[in-house]
């Protein structure tokens, strides 16, 4: 029951801020909340769309998105980075991923660091053919394909791919180096292309 | 590199992430491998597939999810408002017990505090990290301050001093490729004049990268060497007129020493060489002599 973790989230919350004195300056308050609402909330869609992409369902992904946009607030004083974009997602993606290890931990636990797939033999003596399967793909197929793919592989491409987000903001946000964010993508598009080969050539062309 | 190897680089080429000496040395090997070529076709399809699709692959919220978070967040930001109450007991009470809605103010009497305990760590490792980098410099300017004579030739000095701020900074060099062929171009455009660069792989000092630096008066290249553990700075430039450097060099390598910090400074084919390192003088002499060699075959006058 999504409410029940989302009330949870609340309850956690609440505990590790009790006022620890009495509260005062309201109208910092309402100048932080002011600068929350016009900095951070602007990024709530791009943020939904992350969380859909990493907990594969609407109302978690809805779930996470509250909770990490109140655990934005909470620690809306330590941000002082350029992009709140970047920032925001960064609480997301931790958000989501802790749904996920409570969730589905299984999907974390699948090793995805060791070489998948290599392009297939074949398709490197007729390359033409296989450019030519991939540029038909409908997006039912890709939308399995990257639901096929191991969850941080999924992370960096929906951020690369459907977010135009940079390998810097990308490494920034999953707490990783470029050069990881350079490995991840090139493996998750590996194994996009071997998916796609191997339904597309069951599927029929449109 | 191998061919599956570049696999990563093609993904971020077609990125336009890769930096500009991969993407010239991949464009190259491109135009020769039929397989990678091939590959790169491949990907530059699923790209174009997945662009015209991005907008049905891309989740929003709906309008009513948009909505939910919306209020979820006005609901937990109304203890701010001047008229919320101040005792946090009264908003808890008035709670309702049906909120079982998403969003539900379990926390709305508490008003958010303004530091947080990560927040006050963050700063003091934030503070903690300037220091020590700003001691770090300060100990390191005293360190070279204190350890050159007085009387220390001026471009040697500027050399040493370029040697250690490269270490320093973490800007070792700019093109990083034991290409030599990678490493020469690059320069090409950035100084008035073509160094040469030579690879001492095989003597045991492989070439690491360069960089611009600016010694006496001027922009240099600065051609990086490992040695074992240590590195080696050869700092080159065009020779010129004794008065600029104070004596004229001569054609030998000749080695000098500041605490800790061996040089070695020569002329050879009208060009000035320093080489600046740590490692032990009589292998930085031995640098020396082999990059000499290589240099005089190069150009025999």
């Amino acid at each position: 029951m999504p409410a029940n973790a989302l009330s949870e989230g609340w309850f956690a919350i609440a505990k590790s801020t009790m006022p620890t004195a009495a509260h005062d300056g309201r109208t910092h308050d309402r100048d932080r909340q002011r600068r929350f609402e016009a900095v951070v909330l602007p990024h709530l869609d791009v943020a939904y769309g992350l969380a859909r992409w990493l907990t594969r369902s609407d109302q978690h992904a809805e779930d996470v998105v509250q909770t990490a946009c109140l655990r934005a607030f909470q620690f809306f004083d330590s941000f002082q980075g350029a992009s709140a974009r970047a920032w925001l997602l960064a609480i997301v993606r931790n958000t989501s991923y802790s749904w996920i290890e409570k969730h589905r931990a299984e999907e974390l636990s699948t090793p995805f660091e060791e070489e998948v797939h290599t392009p297939a033999a074949g398709g490197v003596a007729t390359p033409e053919p296989e450019a030519e399967l991939l540029r038909r793909a409908d997006r039912e197929m890709l939308r399995a394909g990257f639901a096929a793919l191991p969850v941080p592989w999924r992370e960096v491409m929906v951020l690369r791919e459907l977010e135009g987000l940079s390998y810097k903001e990308i490494a920034a946000i999953g707490g990783i180096p470029i050069g990881t964010v350079m490995s991840r993508l090139a493996r998750a598009r590996r194994q996009l292309q071997s998916y796609l080969t191997r339904n597309g050539a069951r599927g029929t062309p449109s | 590199m191998t061919c599956p190897e570049r696999q990563e680089q093609m993904s971020a080429y077609l990125d336009e992430e890769l930096d500009l000496t991969s993407a010239l040395e991949l464009e190259r090997h491109l135009e020769g491998c039929a397989a990678c070529a091939g590959q790169l076709a491949a990907q530059r399809a699923l790209r174009g597939a997945i662009a015209a699709a991005a907008s049905d692959l891309r989740f929003r919220p709906s309008a009513g999810q948009s909505r939910r978070l919306h209020a979820a967040w006005r609901r937990a930001a109304a203890p701010l408002a001047p008229t919320a109450p101040t005792s946090p007991a009264a908003p808890l009470a008035s709670t309702s017990p049906a909120a079982s809605a998403p969003g539900r103010p379990g926390t709305a009497g508490q008003p958010w505090p303004r530091r947080h305990w990560s927040q006050g760590r963050g700063w003091q490792r934030q503070w903690g990290l300037q220091a020590a980098a700003l001691l770090a410099v300060a100990l390191a300017s005293w360190a070279l301050g204190r350890s050159w004579p007085a009387a220390a030739p001026p471009v040697s000095e500027e050399v040493v001093a370029s040697h250690v701020r490269s270490l320093l900074a973490g800007h070792l060099q700019d093109v990083a490729s034991s290409d030599r062929h990678v490493v020469k171009p690059w320069f090409s455009g950035k100084l008035d004049y073509a160094p040469a660069v030579v690879d001492l792989a095989t003597a045991g000092f492989p070439l690491r990268g360069g960089r611009l630096d600016y010694v006496a008066h001027r922009p240099v290249a600065a051609l990086v060497y490992q040695a074992g553990n240590h590195l080696i700075n050869l700092f080159t430039w065009p020779a010129s007129p004794a008065s600029e450097t104070g004596m004229p060099l001569a054609a030998s390598p000749q080695a000098s020493t500041w605490r800790g910090f061996h040089l070695l400074s020569w002329s050879q084919g009208g060009m000035t060489y320093y080489a600046v390192s740590d490692v032990a003088a009589s292998r930085l002499r031995q640098f020396g002599a082999v990059l000499g060699e290589r240099l005089g075959r190069l150009d025999p006058h």
